[in-house]
Order: structure tokens, then sequence, then C-alpha cells
């Protein structure tokens, strides 16, 4: 066992961060050609597709994300998307996602569903020449220049995977900018006509596929959020350095070191989570997957309320200011904490985990 | 970053857990699982199994009779021990007293002591607080006044653990009066015989009746009995403080321990009831962060960095999390049915409280950590 960074993962880490210092989310460049050409979009991939990294480096991306505030659809298009389509052997589509050309969202929950992939209303029904998909699915992240989607359809008992560009006739849109400035939308699917080969599942793996992508992507969520929350404690141990009341600074007070003190030791049991869910998948032990991510995830979506909101109360109302860069760190934790199943949904998993004796 | 176990590692893992199914004898097993008070002979027969294998001392350097683990061996070994529900040695002169001696004692005082610690031979206790100085533990009263060639020791410590069975005691003591606290501090090292010296047991809310005080009323000390410089106490005791919080692994495994009786006593005890199985989950799920924590601590101690407050973020969430296992299981019973239970439960007040205050602890990480 061994915590440190490798020369590979510091070079990572640290051209991440040098990318974010500079970011600015309302340019009108669009970064994501950049994240082709250094081979971002690569990460976790196949090497013959010039792929390279796993778990492990996606984190240490990520993070670095989370502490510079880096406002693109990374962990849905290249995490998400990226996962589903290297677990389903669909080579074409994964070279135009390392490329850059083509960029997927990818469309699972439905207005009844409640975070659960397993729940698929939207049908897929065979035709002779492929299926028709007609349903609705909500809460579609990674929108931001996507140009398809993978949705989940029932073309029988199990729910399949499909590949459908977004300019299909039939898919009608309603997009929304998140409070974190992320594009998500709902989609409606009005018997949308699509080929044999946009599906990408074989025969009852489509729901599987799912799930591997939703750990990926989850175990990305707890590391981009030990970013924003690592990002939120140095503020505010900053700033009540430098904050004078009753001509002392406040970080003197013991009932706000306490409450930093507190924030430390849960940002240090985040950390540790998030080397806990990279660790299960990066490992072959694929049974242990479900369990460790739903851990981590619960676990981080707890401290995620903890820290952000107590980072706000101990720099007063300056906190709850639109123009301070704390609420937009603020604002992106309260979604990470709960994108892709929330603390209750996850703890719920992990203890039915746990009853059925999965380790 | 490598974050799994090597074959050597888990080779090492099977090599643990044969030997203690082989060895633990079967009594001592079974207090332990049942919670029973562990007896002092308990303790000294265990002790001589694991010294005679050489696994006693896993931090201690080779050199004075340790492993020479690497920290994932020693992880490694405390969770094997603890799954096996081997009784943790007593720490207080393996985990303290064997420490200072080498990295402050004198060459006659570590071969003196050093090797009957290792055996087991020699039982120690810690004397640090005192009836005026808990977490102010610089204001300790207790005087030794050189006098005719002697310490001459007068004063009281108090929750002393396992007095009643220490040969010895290592102790702070002012042996001068300064401005700054802290100075004129030094290190006793005191044979618990020494006329002048008597042990009360204190009576606790709980199963354990092992704190005590002890009285001290003109003990004489030989000089060569100091531990370093004098004076230079309260950077030696300092030293061990961190050491007796970064004192790791077996909290974790023992945690886990006893989530897995709480996982027995619901199943025994209740219907299913999905609220409780999810604050057992959230317990779990803590423990297997801290966990890692600590492997995260102990991995940047193995490479040559000195135990550190950190350890003060894994005795904060160690506490706890016993604590909240302890709590569960009182909502789990209810009332009249399983002192056992409620017993524990008021031993488990005391781990917020030792080895420094959780406050303090608090207090650590933002002086030390966050520079407040």
């Amino acid at each position: 066992v061994d915590f440190s960074l490798s020369p590979d993962q510091v070079l990572i880490r640290d051209s991440v961060a040098r990318f974010g210092s500079t970011y600015a989310a309302a340019s009108a460049v669009d970064p994501w050609p950049t994240f082709a050409e250094v081979g971002w979009l690569g990460l976790g991939a196949p090497a013959e597709l010039d792929g390279f990294g796993g778990p492990i480096e996606i984190s240490i991306l990520v993070e670095q994300f989370g502490r510079h505030l880096v406002a693109e659809p990374y962990i849905p298009q290249v995490v998400l998307a990226g996962t589903i389509l290297r677990e389903a052997g669909r080579h074409h589509e994964l070279e135009v996602l390392l490329s850059g050309a083509e960029r997927f969202a990818v469309a699972y929950e439905e207005p009844r569903g409640r975070y659960d992939p397993a729940y698929v209303e939207t049908s897929a029904s065979k035709t002779a020449g492929g299926f028709v998909l007609s349903g609705e699915k909500v809460r579609v992240a990674g929108m931001k220049g996507a140009t398809q989607v993978i949705v989940s359809g029932r073309d029988g008992d199990e729910p399949a995977l499909y590949v459908v560009p977004l300019d299909n006739a039939g898919i009608s849109r309603r997009d929304v900018l998140g409070v974190d400035g992320h594009a998500v939308a709902s989609l409606c699917f009005n018997e949308v006509q699509v080929e044999r080969s946009a599906r990408i599942s074989t025969d009852g793996t489509g729901l599987q596929l799912l799930e591997l992508g939703l750990e990926s992507a989850n175990a990305a969520v707890c590391a981009e959020a030990l970013g924003v929350m690592s990002a939120m404690l140095d503020m505010t141990v900053e700033y009540t350095k430098q904050r004078t009341q009753f001509n002392v600074a406040i970080s003197s007070f013991q009932a706000l070191q306490h409450r930093m003190a507190e924030m430390f030791i849960e940002l240090e049991m985040v950390r540790s989570m998030v080397f806990l869910a990279a660790m299960a998948l990066d490992s072959d032990t694929g049974s242990s997957v479900p369990r460790s991510v739903s851990a981590a995830k619960s676990y981080v979506a707890q401290a995620a309320r903890f820290i952000g909101q107590n980072a706000i109360q101990l720099h007063g109302a300056i906190g709850i200011t639109e123009e301070y860069e704390l609420g937009h760190y603020f604002k992106r934790l309260t979604v990470l904490e709960r994108i892709f199943g929330d603390k209750a949904y996850h703890l719920r998993r992990f203890s039915q985990l746990s009853k059925q004796g999965v380790n | 970053m490598d974050l799994k176990f090597s074959p050597s590692d888990d080779a090492f893992r099977a090599e643990v857990r044969s030997f203690v199914a082989d060895n633990l004898p079967a009594g001592i097993r079974e207090k332990v699982q049942l919670g029973y008070e562990i007896e002092k002979d308990d303790y000294a027969t265990w002790h001589r199994i694991l010294f005679e294998r050489g696994w006693a001392a896993p931090n201690w350097p080779v050199s004075h009779g340790g492993t020479g683990w690497s920290a994932t061996q020693r992880h490694i070994f405390e969770e094997e021990l603890a799954y096996a529900w081997a009784p943790r040695l007593l720490n207080f002169a393996l985990g303290r007293a064997g420490p200072l001696l080498m990295q402050f004692g004198s060459a006659e005082q570590q071969q003196q002591h050093l090797p009957r610690i290792l055996s087991g031979e020699e039982l120690w206790c810690q004397g640090y607080s005192e009836p005026g100085a808990g977490s102010d533990l610089a204001a300790l009263a207790t005087r030794a006044d050189v006098r005719d060639g002697y310490y001459v020791v007068n004063g009281t410590k108090i929750w002393t653990s396992y007095a009643q069975w220490a040969d010895w005691i290592f102790m702070l003591v002012r042996t001068s009066v300064h401005e700054n606290r802290h100075d004129g501090i030094s290190v006793l090292i005191v044979d618990m015989r020494s006329p002048g010296i008597t042990v009360r047991p204190i009576d606790t809310i709980g199963h354990d009746c092992k704190l005590n005080e002890v009285h001290f009323s003109n003990v004489e000390v030989p000089l060569e009995n100091r531990i370093g410089d004098e004076g230079q106490g309260w950077k030696y005791a300092m030293f061990l403080l961190q050491h007796e919080r970064t004192s790791i692994g077996g909290g974790v495994a023992t945690a886990r321990k006893n989530l897995r009786q709480l996982r027995e006593l619901v199943t025994a005890t209740l219907v299913d009831d999905d609220r409780l199985d999810d604050r057992i989950s959230e317990v779990e799920i803590a423990l297997e962060a801290l966990a890692l924590t600590e492997l995260r601590v102990l991995a940047a101690l193995s490479t040559g960095n000195a135990p550190g407050p950190e350890s003060s973020v894994l005795k904060i969430k160690r506490t706890e999390l016993q604590q909240t296992i302890g709590e569960i299981a009182l909502d789990v019973v209810g009332p009249y049915v399983d002192t056992d239970v409620e017993s524990r439960y008021f031993d488990l007040r005391r781990t917020s409280i030792y080895g420094g205050s959780n406050e303090i602890q608090k207090n650590i990480i933002a002086k030390r950590i966050l520079h407040l």
C-alpha cells in the first residue's frame, strides 16, 4: 500500500491545477478541444485507443476541477458515458469521444425513478429496422456540447442502452442551467426511431453497464467534492484569520477553532473515502465496488453538508453573497452531494448489499 | 499510488491468522468475545505467547526486539488479532514506557527495563494527571526535591490506569519552579514497591475499576531514575502523548469487532428495522473511512516522518465511533435487559476524556494543523 503519487500522477495533478487556476466558466472559448489534445478525455480508456490511467488518475483530475470550480461536464461525458462505452466494447463511439468530435450525455433517471437506474418506464419497441424509443428522462447531466445521448429503455423485461444523436427527430428537450452553472435537461423521447446498431448492450446487460458507469461517476463525484470542500475549508481558515471583531482575529475564538477542526477531520475522512472508492474500482475484485462506492458517496454527501454549511456560517453574511466565490463552491457541492444518488439512497443501498452478504 | 495489498501482505495476513488460531487460548478468546473482565494472568499468558513468537512489540525497532514490520504489516497484525478476539496487550509498558526509554532513557535504564517489558515480566503505569492538573497538565504540582542524594517525591497522581498491577510508574514531577510552567518538569521512573506509595482504586460508573489514585508521601527515588535531562520532562511527555494517540490499528479493529457484536445483538433481539440498519451502516462506513485514514497516517510514518498532530484526528474519530456503537447497542436492548450493554456505554464515556480530551485534540488540530 502506497499513498504517494507517481511522477505521472503528479503531472496530471499539476497540469489540471494550472488549467484550473486560469479557468473562467464564462469564457467563450470551449476548453473541450484542449482536454482532447492533452489526453484528459482518454483517462480510463483502453490503451489501444491511446487511453491511459484509471480510477485513481480520474480522481486526481476531478479533485482539481473541484478545487478550481471548473464547470465542465467531465464526469457525465467522460467518466459516466466513457465507462459505459468502454465496458460495452463500443470502440467507435469511444474514439470519437476521445477526439472530442462527439460528446455523450447519459439519460437514465425518470420522473418517478428517484436515482434508481433500474427504474425504467421508457419503452424501446423492436421494429423491422431497429427500435422506437418513447419516454421521459429527467436530470440529464452533461448537456453542454452534447451531440449524442445514451438512453435506457425496455425492449422486454430488462433495460437496455441505446446511443441516439440528440438531433434525432422526436426528441424534445427542456434545457435548464443548474445552480452550479452546469447544463442539464429533461428529454422527451416521442417515438424516436433508431437503428438496430444503436443498442449498445447485449441481452440483459443494460442495467449492469449503467451501474458500472454510475459507480465510476460516483467515485469521481466524491473526488470532485473533496476538491470543493478542501477549497472551502482553506477559504474559511484564511477568512477567519483576517476578519477582525472585538479587536481580534475571529480565528482566535475557540468555538470557531473547534468548528474548523471538525471540518478538517471530516475532510480527512472524505479523502480516505475517495481512496476507498477509487481503490475498489481499480482492483479486480468486482463484488466490492457497489458497496465501496455507496459507502463513499453516503459519507461524502453527509460531510458535504457539514463542511459546506459551516464554511458559510463561519464567513458570516459575506458567505451568502453571490459576489463572493465561496457561495459558488457551496452551490456546486450541493449538486455533487445528490447527483447520481444522495446520502439516503446510497446508505440504503449499502445496507441492502450488507444484508445480502456482499463485502 | 498503489492501494492494493501485495501478495506478500496477504501471505503475512494468513501467517498471523493461523498463528492466532492455533495459539490463542480458548478461555481468553471467550472472555474477550463476551466482554468479560480480562485478568492479569490472561494478559500475561497471551503476552508470553506473542513474546515467544517474537511478536510482542510490533512497534519497537528490531534492535530492541521489535519486529521490523512495515506500517502495512503492523496494520494487518492488529486487524487479525482483533478479529480473532485476542486481547490487546497492556499498553503502558510496551506502548509508552518502552518508547520513552528508547528515545530518552540512559543505556543502563534501557538494559534494566526494556527486556523485561518486552517479555511481559514488568508492568507499568503512567503518572500524568493530578487532582488539579487534567487538561491543563502543566499545572501539575507533584514535587521531587533533591535531598541526601535522592529525589523525594510528594504529591498525588490520579486516574492512573492499572496502577494496582504496575511494577513501575513513569511520572511527571516538578523539580523546580519557573515562570513558564512548562519548564522545571522532569520525568522519573519509580518502583511501585517504594515505601510511601499508596494506591487507592477508584470505582467508576462502568465495569471498569482499573482507575486509581496514587499517593506519594516522601518517596525516595534514586537520582539515576530520572529520564533524560532535568527540567525537560514536558518535551518528553508531549512526545509520548502523540505516541499514545498514534498507537494505531487496534482502535479501528476493535470498533469493527464491536460493530459485529452489535449486528449479532440486533439479529438476536429485533425484527427487521431499516432505520436501525442504516444507523449501523453509517458507523460501518465511517469505520472504513477511519481505517483508511489510519493507514494513511501509518504510511506517512513509515516513510520516516514523526507522528504528527494528525494523530489527534484519529483519536477523536476513533473514540466518537466507539461511543456511537455503544449508544446504538443501548437503544437496541432498552433498559433492564442487559446491564453489560449499559456498563459498556458508561465505560465508553472515558474514551473521549483520556489521552487528552477530544476538546484538547481539537485545540491541537486548530493550532498545529490549521495554524489558527
